[in-house]
């Protein structure tokens, strides 16, 4: 891992020092071993603090939407493949500029899911990595500037039986009846706190729907029918744009599977339109466009 | 006509506090129709006296393009049995393309829909033209017939 930290640290340094961007956002060591952060760099100086290993799994691009950052113009991230997706999204609805970004792609293999790295968990395989690592087809970013290669060897997947959001072919086979139960369990847990809004790096509403009150279309207040409303149109206004990386799910308190929905609505969206998010800039959104040819069986 | 649709909203919302999901209630349907061509159509159907089931309720925005899928939700919450979302069929939208986008759009909706357990047969879509009074008709009274043959579940939308 030092030689690819020292690859980001020299690849910041330069951009830093002839002003091709004005902030690094990275990653850097944090509280403990086995937990990193983000960290802000504007003076070459710093540059040393950069850092990448397999407990990386924020999505730095989340900071992208904030105008706090967005006030810098010109920016320079490291990103996961994962994580890139969700830049080519944000240039490919028009709220980032291609010009002002300058990418410094990560090859990663996988990162370790957060709540067992807590518990001491420091090595990468099937079991311990998240289950978008597992279907990761961006190990190396699909748009950078700047590649940074890993000098791990990636994880053989030899256990045939784990396989990624395998309950959702699990619900695909209940009747509604019992996919109700299932969700109405989950939704009832929700404390409404946003969480999952906030860590979405394609959420960046400067107003989201649920705040607007005149008509109040979402209860603020937690219960069930709120409850459900709130998760499900935050996954439809995702459906079609989710690139998965799976932060909804990492930073909700509660635990609600959110990647369930994104992923299912990803795969449906994949199936019906051909669409996968966050590949190409210069295609245009699933939802913003339409074909004459359009599945329209169920419409009488 | 215009008044009459204000009203009947009203109604809708009003009852939805008295809870008319009670069973031996009977059930209310929601008819989001567009203002070109679904409208006139349930309008030709009245103006030619035609009968159909009086459990829906029509409200009439400009275009399909304009029936967020939160309407529907809104509905279902309200205490709605069943919904219907009409408007021109394709290449006939007055706005060159709402309606294909609202295809694209529903197509998705549906499939959430039916993932979450909302029985999907409470939610239909159909293409009626400014002409086809008959059509309306029958899309209302077999839409009416299904929400009754339907058992009374409850989804994730409504109060228990």
């Amino acid at each position: 891992m030092e030689k690819m930290n020292e690859k980001i640290q020299n690849i910041a340094k330069e951009l830093l020092e002839n002003k091709e961007v004005n902030l690094i956002i990275g990653f850097t060591k944090g509280s403990n071993p086995l937990r990193m952060r983000s960290v802000f760099i504007t003076d070459p100086k710093d540059v040393s603090k950069l850092s990448f290993n397999s407990h990386c799994v924020q999505d730095l691009a989340v900071f992208l939407k904030k105008p706090e950052v967005k006030k810098f113009g010109k920016i320079g991230i490291v990103v996961k493949g994962c994580d890139e997706k969700a830049v080519n999204t944000l240039i490919q609805e028009y709220q980032l500029s291609r010009d002002n970004i300058k990418i410094i792609g990560l090859e990663c293999h996988g990162v370790i899911k957060q709540n067992l790295a807590d518990k001491g968990e420091n090595s990468l395989n099937q079991s311990t990595v998240y289950d978008k690592c597992l279907s990761c087809e961006v190990h190396t970013p699909a748009l950078y500037d700047y590649l940074v290669e890993s000098d791990e060897q990636a994880f053989e997947i030899n256990d045939n039986s784990i396989k990624p959001y395998a309950k959702i072919e699990e619900l695909d086979l209940m009747t509604a009846e019992e996919r109700n139960g299932f969700w109405q369990n989950e939704f009832e847990k929700c404390i409404k706190c946003y969480a999952c809004r906030q860590v979405c790096p394609l959420c960046y509403c400067t107003r989201c729907i649920v705040e607007k009150n005149t008509p109040q279309w979402i209860e603020t207040n937690i219960e069930e029918t709120g409850n459900a409303q709130w998760n499900m149109i935050r996954a439809y206004h995702l459906s079609g744009r989710c690139i998965g990386c799976g932060e909804c799910e990492r930073a909700c308190p509660v635990n609600i599977p959110l990647m369930l929905i994104n992923e299912k609505m990803a795969r449906d969206t994949f199936e019906k339109f051909g669409y996968k998010s966050g590949i190409d800039i210069n295609a245009k959104p699933v939802f913003g466009t339409f074909d004459i040819n359009d599945f329209n069986d169920f419409i009488k | 006509m215009e008044n009459n649709n204000t009203e009947k909203n009203q109604n809708f919302s009003d009852n939805s506090n008295n809870g008319i999901t009670a069973q031996n209630k009977e059930p209310r349907i929601i008819a989001f129709v567009c203002n070109w061509c679904t409208y006139n159509g349930a309008d030709l159907a009245g103006t030619s006296r035609m009968k159909y089931a009086d459990n829906v309720r029509v409200i009439k925005l400009p275009c399909t393009g304009r029936i967020d899928p939160l309407f529907v939700i809104e509905a279902f919450k309200k205490g709605a049995k069943g919904v219907l979302v009409s408007g021109c069929h394709p290449g006939d939208c007055h706005y060159t393309s709402g309606n294909y986008h609202s295809r694209r759009k529903y197509t998705a909706f549906r499939d959430l829909l039916n993932y979450l357990g909302v029985d999907i047969s409470r939610v239909e879509f159909s293409w009626i033209s400014a002409s086809e009074g008959n059509k309306w008709v029958s899309v209302i009274n077999d839409f009416t017939n299904k929400i009754k043959s339907l058992p009374n579940n409850s989804d994730i939308f409504s109060k228990k």
